[in-house]
C-alpha cells in the first residue's frame, strides 16, 4: 500500500499494522517515537494534513492518501536532502534545549501545527495545545518559550519577506 | 558539533571484527600514566586516560598498580580519549548520555584545555571494549562531571602540549612563543596554524613533553562557566539521533518475553499454543529450565501477539497489594546510624512534638520504554554484540556473560536513553534479545511496551519516618529522634550476599538526605530496611526525595510550634561552619528570589526547604494556591488535588558550575520531577502486580501544571559538584510546607492530596 510521508511516496507490507510501527520499523523513520500506545503521552504524534494526530492509534491503511508529516520532514531541505533550514520550532530548541529528546518530536510537531494556524499564540494556548505531550525530563518551561520565540521569529521573517516582496 | 553511540549499521554488521578501534590499537603509558596511542597511522594523534572510577571517585592507574592492581591488568586503551586527524578533533567519553547533558559537559571541560571552541569537538559513546571494567562508565550519582574533571583536563592538557612541541618543530620556533587560540596557534610574529594542519604534517612517533603540561588557570576560562551548545540536539532535533528503542541492523528481527503475572512468580511450565501459527511469528523460544519463553516474529506488535498466544504456567509469588506494602514499613528498632548527645535528656522539660511522614512506590516513567537490540554470532562461541540504552554497560556485559558463559566475548554499544533516572542501571533485555538472538540465528531487538515497562520495573521504594522534636522556652530545636523506615534500594540491586546486608542493617541508598544538616544538642537516627516482595531499586536520588520531605515538613512544623518563621528558624539552627554557611546562603538568596519577606495573597502561601547532596547544597521556595471550589469541573490534576503550585525558586550551590545551561535544565528538570513526585504520583499494586501501568492510571505532571521556575546558582570555588539529583531533594517538602503556610492542612503523605 502506498503512502505520502513527507512529500514522498512510501510502499507498506503492513498496511493493517499502527502508523506509528510502520513509521519506525520498516521506514526507518525513528523520530516518531513510542511512549504509551493508548495516544496519552504525544510522543508518537505527527501531522496528517496539517494536524496533530496520534500515530499509535491509527493504522497505516487510515491515512492512505493523506499528507503524514514527521521530524524528518519538518526542516527545509534541498535536493540532496541536506537541510537548508530548520523549522522555526526547531531552530529554537536548538537555541535552548531539552534534555533526553525523546519527547522532542511530538512536541515540536505539535507547536508547528499550533503556529500554522495560530501565528501569535498568548501562552495560554500554547500550553493548551501541549497539554497531552510529556516530558519527563521537565522541559516544558523551555518549550513553552521556545515555541513563543518561534512565534515571534516566523512573524519577523513573514514580515521581512513581506517588505522584500514590496 | 555532534554525538551518537556507534549507530549500527550496515557496514558494522558485515565486519568481521566487531570491535571497531581507534587506528592506533597499541597504547603505551607515558610517564603520567596517561595513554599514547603507538603505532598510529600517519597524520594520527591520539591521547587517553587510564581512569578507573568507583563510587565516583577517579582512581588513574598510578594509584591503581599501588594498590595491588598488576600490570597486566592495566587497559591496553583508555576508556576516555581523544583522537585528531587532518579533520577533525573527537572525543571519546565513557559516560552515558540519558539527558543530563553529559557528552556537552565533557566536551566543555576538554575544550577549555584544548583551546578550540566546544563545536569543534565530535564526542563520541566510548564502549565496553576499552578501559577498565570497573565503574567507569556506571553514569550514576551526580558524579560524572566532578569525577571526570580533572582526568580529562589532564589528558586534553597533554594533547595541546603535544601539538604545541609539533607545530614548534614544524614552524621552527620555540614551542614558548606559541599562544594557543580557538584551535590554533599563534606565533610571535603572528602567524597561526590549525591543530588538524599540525597533526596532518605530523612524522613519525609523537613525543611526551618532558614537563607535565600545566592547566590553564580558572581566571582563563573561555569555555567552562559560559553556557554550551548541546552537542547532540541538532541530530535529535532532525530525528537522527539513535536510542536503544531505535537501534537497527540489517536482517533483524522483533522479539517479545513472557513476563511473569505478579512479582516473584516463576514459569514452570510453557508451550507454544497458537503462538507459532500466528502470521509473521518466525520461532518460539522456550527454555524452560531458564523459566524463559519468548517470540519473534517479522514486526514488533506481531512477536507482542506471539507471547499472548503461548501456554504457559506460573507458580508462586507475591499476592501483596500497596496497601500490605505501607504496612510493612515501621519505623522503630533498626539500626542506630547516627547518635549525637543524650535525646532523653534533651526531651526533658521540652515541648515535644512528633509527626510520621509517608512516601509511596513510585515508578521512573522515563519515556522511552526499555529495549536491546543483539546480535549473537551463530555458535556457541561466536562474539556477542549488543545496543543498549543502559546507564552500567558493565552490567549488562556481566548478565550476558553470567547466561552465555564467563569466557564469552561481549560488546556493549551505548545508544542515547531516552530518559532513565535509575532505571535503566539494571535493565536485563539484552538478555532476553540475546536468547531470541541465538535461537533464530539474527540479531533480535526487544522493545518493551510501556504496560510492560511500568508493571515490570523496580521502583522507589515506599518510606515512613517519625520524627519527634525538643523545643526550649524559647522555641530553640535541642535536638531530634528519627526513626525512618523504606525498603531496600541499593541492596535490592547490588549483589551482596543477605548475611552482609544483615550485619550493615541498614541501606546506604536510603541514607542519602537522611542527616539534618541543623546543629543539634541531640540527635538520634534509627533506620530499618525492609526486603519488600516488590523489586526496589535507585530512583534519582535514591532516598533523598523521601527523607528531605519528612525532615524539611518536620522543620517547619517545629518553626510552626515554636512560632517562628520557618526561614529564620533554620538559619538560626544552622551551624557556623562553612557547610552552615552554604546552607544560609541558598536559603536566603531562595527567599530573596521568591519575594519571601513580602506577604503572599489570601489563599496562597510559601514554603521553603533544602538538602545537601552529591557535594552541591540547595534551597527550594515553593508558592501554592489553594484551588476554593472542590466541585468546579476540571481536566487540571493538580486542581483535583486542591494544590495548584504558582512558582519556584531555586539557589543552588553546586561549585563551579561547568555549564551553566545545561546546569540549569537539571535543576529545572528535577523541580518538575518532584512536583510530580509531590502532587500525582503514587503506584498502584493489587494482587501482586502493578495496576497503574500506563499514563492514563499513572499521570505524571504535564506543561499547563507547571510553573514559573527560578534558578540561581551562587556557589563559586575550583570544584564542580553534582547536579543530577540534589535538586529534585527539597521539591515535595517545600509544596507541602506552602499549602500549611496557604492557611491549608499539614500534609504529611505523598501525593500531596487537600481533597480526592
Amino acid at each position: 500500500m502506498r503512502l505520502t510521508i513527507n512529500g514522498e511516496r512510501r510502499e507498506t507490507e503492513h498496511p493493517d499494522e499502527l502508523l506509528l510501527w510502520v513509521l519506525r520499523d520498516e521506514l526507518g523513520l525513528v523520530g516518531t517515537r513510542y511512549g504509551c500506545g493508548i495516544g496519552v503521552c504525544g510522543c508518537c504524534t505527527v501531522l496528517l494534513d496539517g494536524d496533530p494526530v496520534r500515530s499509535c492509534t491509527l493504522t497505516a491503511a487510515a491515512v492512505a492518501d493523506r499528507e503524514v508529516t514527521t521530524l524528518e520532514g519538518l526542516a527545509e531541505r534541498d535536493a540532496s536532502g541536506a537541510v537548508v533550514a530548520l523549522h522555526p520550532v526547531q531552530q529554537a530548541l536548538l537555541d535552548t534545549p531539552l534534555q533526553c529528546g525523546w519527547c522532542l518530536p511530538g512536541h515540536v510537531l505539535t507547536a508547528a501545527a499550533l503556529l500554522a494556524r495560530e501565528p501569535e499564540p498568548t501562552a495560554d494556548q500554547i500550553g493548551e495545545a501541549a497539554d497531552a505531550n510529556l516530558c519527563r525530563c521537565g522541559g516544558y518551561n523551555t518549550i513553552k518559550a521556545a515555541v513563543a520565540r518561534a512565534a515571534r521569529a516566523g512573524r519577523d521573517s513573514d514580515r521581512s519577506a513581506g517588505e522584500a516582496d514590496r | 558539533m555532534t554525538t551518537d553511540a556507534p549507530p549500527p549499521s550496515a557496514e558494522s554488521a558485515n565486519s568481521s571484527d566487531p570491535h571497531p578501534r581507534p587506528p592506533g590499537t597499541r597504547w603505551r603509558t607515558t610517564r603520567r600514566r596517561l595513554l599514547i596511542g603507538a603505532g598510529a597511522v600517519v597524520g594520527t594523534l591520539l591521547v587517553g586516560v587510564p581512569t578507573a572510577i568507583e563510587f565516583g571517585r577517579p582512581r588513574l592507574a598510578e594509584m591503581l598498580l599501588e594498590n595491588g592492581i598488576s600490570e597486566p591488568e592495566l587497559p591496553d586503551s583508555p576508556l576516555v580519549w581523544f583522537e585528531l586527524t587532518d579533520s577533525a578533533i573527537t572525543f571519546h567519553v565513557p559516560k552515558v548520555e540519558m539527558g543530563q547533558g553529559i557528552h556537552t559537559a565533557l566536551a566543555v571541560v576538554a575544550a577549555e584545555e584544548l583551546v578550540v571552541p566546544a563545536e569543534r569537538l565530535t564526542v563520541r559513546q566510548a564502549d565496553t571494549t576499552r578501559g577498565f571494567a570497573l565503574a567507569t562508565q556506571f553514569t550514576f550519582g551526580s558524579t560524572s562531571v566532578s569525577s571526570l574533571y580533572l582526568p580529562v583536563r589532564n589528558a586534553a592538557a597533554l594533547v595541546r602540549a603535544m601539538l604545541a612541541e609539533e607545530a614548534a618543530r614544524q614552524l621552527d620556533v620555540d614551542p614558548e612563543t606559541l599562544t594557543p587560540a580557538d584551535g590554533t596557534f599563534v606565533t610571535a610574529d603572528g602567524r597561526t596554524v590549525d591543530y588538524l594542519a599540525v597533526v596532518a604534517g605530523h612524522r613519525g612517533p609523537w613525543s611526551e613533553p618532558a614537563a607535565p603540561p600545566p592547566l590553564r588557570p580558572s581566571s582563563s576560562f573561555a569555555s567552562i562557566g559560559r553556557p554550551a551548545t548541546r552537542v547532540d540536539m541538532r541530530a535529535k532535533l532532525l530525528g537522527e539521533a539513535t536510542y536503544g528503542y531505535d537501534a537497527r541492523l540489517p536482517n533483524m528481527l522483533y522479539g517479545a518475553v513472557a513476563l511473569p503475572p505478579r512479582f516473584g512468580a516463576q514459569l514452570v511450565q510453557a508451550e507454544p499454543g497458537d503462538a507459532a501459527g500466528l502470521p509473521g511469528v518466525r520461532q518460539v523460544v522456550i527454555d524452560q529450565e531458564a523459566g524463559f519463553a519468548g517470540v519473534v516474529a517479522d514486526t514488533r506488535t506481531r512477536a507482542w501477539a506471539g507471547v499472548e498466544a503461548l501456554r504457559l504456567t506460573w507458580e508462586g509469588g507475591t499476592s501483596v497489594s500497596a496497601a500490605d506494602l505501607d504496612a510493612m514499613i515501621v519505623p522503630g528498632d533498626g539500626s542506630e546510624i547516627r547518635r549525637v548527645g543524650s535525646v532523653s535528656r534533651a526531651f526533658t522539660d521540652a515541648t515535644i512534638i512528633t509527626a510520621e511522614y509517608a512516601t509511596p512506590l513510585a515508578a521512573h516513567a522515563h519515556l522511552e520504554p526499555l529495549a536491546a537490540l543483539v546480535r549473537v554470532e551463530p555458535g556457541s562461541g561466536g562474539p556477542i554484540e549488543a545496543w543498549v540504552p543502559t546507564q552500567s554497560p558493565e552490567t549488562v556485559v556481566g548478565d550476558l556473560r553470567t547466561v552465555f558463559g564467563e569466557d564469552r566475548e561481549v560488546v556493549v554499544h551505548v545508544t542515547q536513553l531516552g530518559g532513565s533516572f535509575g532505571r535503566k542501571a539494571g535493565q536485563h533485555l539484552a538478555v532476553e534479545a540475546a536468547r531470541l538472538s541465538a535461537a533464530v540465528g539474527v540479531p533480535v531487538h526487544v522493545g518493551w511496551t510501556r504496560e510492560q515497562d511500568l508493571g515490570h520495573g523496580f521502583y522507589r521504594p515506599p518510606t515512613r519516618t517519625r520524627l519527634s522534636g525538643a523545643l526550649d522556652a524559647d522555641g530553640r530545636l535541642r535536638g531530634i529522634q528519627q526513626l525512618s523506615a523504606g525498603g531496600d534500594i541499593i541492596w535490592a540491586v547490588a549483589g551482596l550476599p543477605e548475611a552482609v546486608r544483615e550485619v550493615l542493617g541498614f541501606d546506604p541508598g536510603g541514607l542519602l538526605g537522611q542527616f539534618a544538616p541543623y546543629q543539634l544538642d541531640a540527635y538520634r537516627v534509627m533506620n530499618r530496611r525492609e526486603q519488600l516482595p516488590v523489586p526496589c531499586g535507585p530512583w534519582r536520588g535514591l532516598g533523598l526525595l523521601p527523607n528531605t520531605f519528612a525532615l524539611e515538613s518536620f522543620m517547619d512544623e517545629l518553626a510552626e510550634t515554636a512560632g517562628v518563621d520557618p526561614l529564620q528558624f533554620r538559619l538560626r539552627q544552622l551551624p557556623r561552619t562553612p557547610e552552615g554557611d552554604r546552607f544560609r546562603r541558598v536559603l536566603e538568596r531562595a527567599a530573596e528570589l521568591a519575594r519571601w519577606s513580602t506577604s503572599a495573597s489570601a489563599g496562597t502561601g510559601r514554603g521553603i526547604a533544602c538538602t545537601a547532596e552529591a557535594g552541591t547544597v540547595v534551597a527550594v521556595v515553593a508558592e501554592v494556591q489553594i484551588v476554593p471550589d472542590p466541585a468546579v469541573e476540571t481536566s487540571d490534576r493538580a486542581d483535583e488535588s486542591g494544590v495548584r503550585v504558582t512558582n519556584v525558586a531555586v539557589a543552588v550551590d553546586c561549585g563551579l558550575v561547568v555549564d551553566p545551561a545545561g546546569a540549569r535544565l537539571q535543576a529545572q528538570g528535577s523541580v518538575v520531577m518532584g512536583l510530580s513526585s509531590a502532587l500525582y504520583e503514587e503506584l498502584g499494586v493489587q494482587d501482586g502486580r502493578v495496576t497503574t501501568v500506563n499514563f492514563d492510571s499513572y499521570p505524571i505532571i504535564a506543561m499547563p501544571a507547571t510553573p514559573p521556575i527560578t534558578v540561581e546558582f551562587v556557589g563559586d570555588g575550583e570544584v564542580p559538584h553534582g547536579m543530577g539529583e540534589p535538586v529534585i531533594g527539597p521539591v515535595p517538602a517545600a509544596v507541602a510546607n506552602a499549602v500549611r503556610a496557604a492557611g491549608g492542612p499539614r500534609l504529611r503523605r505523598l501525593p500531596l492530596r487537600i481533597r480526592g
